[in-house]
């Protein structure tokens, strides 16, 4: 993360403890994680003590400590998902990523993820691709699915 | 001057000062209201649970914690009735389930009569009960260490889990710790979980008297503010 964008961030926000979330929310967009160096700043920018900062930043889902791939992939694993073959989904996602969940592949392309109930029941298997919602998703589709991300990606690079 | 207020606790008339919490004024009192997240001279914050008591409003009767609880004029409260001690007794039972080697959790165990747990073991060597935490913060004013992470994940750590150049390496918050006293003959084997005779025979204390302050030995393992 760029001293630019982290000043951007910070913009109009310096010595305004309340601002946190709101901060933390703007890096996590931008980076797609919450770095303990943004962690450090943010706790001198905005007067809050660093151990509130990352408990702060540990409490929510919605922040992630950790590097996050490109694309994120969410495996529903509640109750509905999980009597139509969820944890066959999840397997095959496993095994065709190459990391447990809650994990991100080396190349940084995936983070796989398992969440219990997804809230679309009675479409299950759900898997949620980049914010996409899969219904009905079985190891097969779920091979394709991860294909395609794969076909478009190496696409991209050989046209940059 | 000192505005005093007059409340009613296990039927007895009392006359504290106004902003003390019930569970001061209790122990003021010399009723025995078991805790272990309470130190006196620090903020609570209810972790443990312990020290609950009925507070009656209204001819209905809510359980609360004491320690989070500041006397009001006219209050009615009971410490010891039979529904109380049995929610305490489960609570002393599962902070054992959680902490089995720790002389403090057996000592409040062992006050609140609590004779067999029914939980299993879990060993782990913290109970969440926030007294390092905010001795850092309070008396120190460090902030070196904080809950981190929630639900099953939420512990006590530095941030970023490294201990930080500001720790002032007092030590204040190993001191506190119910979990650096260990039980009397030595950490328990799994399978030989049980209390040294002089533990046992406190039982009996507990059963014949278990509302009022006998300034039991088991104070110290915890740190019961009556002995502080
Ligand atoms: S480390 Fe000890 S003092 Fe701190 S919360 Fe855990 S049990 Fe309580
Ligand atoms: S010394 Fe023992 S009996 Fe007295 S208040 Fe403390 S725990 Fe209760
Ligand atoms: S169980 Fe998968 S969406 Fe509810
Ligand atoms: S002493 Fe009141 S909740 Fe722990």
């Amino acid at each position: 993360m760029s001293d630019q964008s982290m000043a951007a961030i910070l913009e109009g926000r310096t010595s305004q403890p309340q601002q946190l979330i709101e901060a933390l929310h703007d890096v996590q967009q931008l980076s797609g994680y919450i770095p303990q160096e943004a962690m450090t700043t943010l706790s001198q920018e905005l007067g809050v003590p660093l151990i509130e900062v990352y408990r702060v930043a540990s409490f929510y889902k919605a922040f992630s400590l950790t590097p996050r791939g490109r694309h994120v992939m969410t495996v529903c694993m509640g109750t509905a998902c999980h009597v139509r073959g969820a944890a066959r989904v999840a397997e095959q996602a496993s095994a065709q990523l190459g990391v447990e969940p809650g994990g991100t592949t080396s190349d940084g392309q995936f983070t796989l993820e398992c969440v219990n109930c997804l809230g679309a029941c009675a479409l299950g298997p759900v898997v949620v691709l980049d914010g996409v919602y899969h219904d009905q998703v079985t190891p097969r589709k779920l091979g394709r699915m991860i294909e395609s991300v794969r076909r478009a990606e190496s696409e991209d690079r050989l046209h940059v | 001057m000192e505005q005093y207020v007059t409340l009613t606790m296990d039927g007895a008339r009392a006359r504290v000062p106004r902003g003390t919490s019930v569970l001061d004024a209790a122990m003021e009192y010399g009723i025995c209201i078991p805790h272990l997240c309470h130190i006196p001279y620090l903020s609570d914050m209810g972790a443990c649970r312990l020290c609950i008591v009925e507070h009656i409003e209204n001819g209905r009767a809510k359980v609360t914690t004491s320690c989070t609880l500041r006397v009001q004029e006219g209050m009615v409260i009971r410490t010891n009735t039979e529904k109380i001690r049995k929610l305490r007794r489960n609570i002393a039972e599962l902070l054992v389930a959680e902490a089995p080697n720790s002389r403090a959790v057996q000592d409040i165990a062992v006050r609140c009569g609590v004779k067999e747990v029914r939980y299993p073991f879990r060993n782990n060597d913290c109970v969440l009960c926030g007294r390092c935490v905010r001795v850092c913060t309070e008396m120190w004013g460090a902030r070196a260490i904080g809950f981190v992470g929630r639900g099953k994940e939420r512990h006590v750590d530095f941030p970023f889990g490294v201990r930080p150049d500001f720790c002032k390496q007092c030590s204040s918050c190993v001191d506190l710790c119910p979990m650096t006293i260990t039980p009397c003959d030595g950490p328990m084997k799994p399978g030989e979980e049980r209390l040294c005779g002089k533990c046992e025979s406190q039982l009996q204390v507990t059963e014949q008297i278990p509302d009022t302050c006998v300034w039991c030995d088991l104070g110290m393992g915890f740190n019961c503010a009556r002995q502080a």
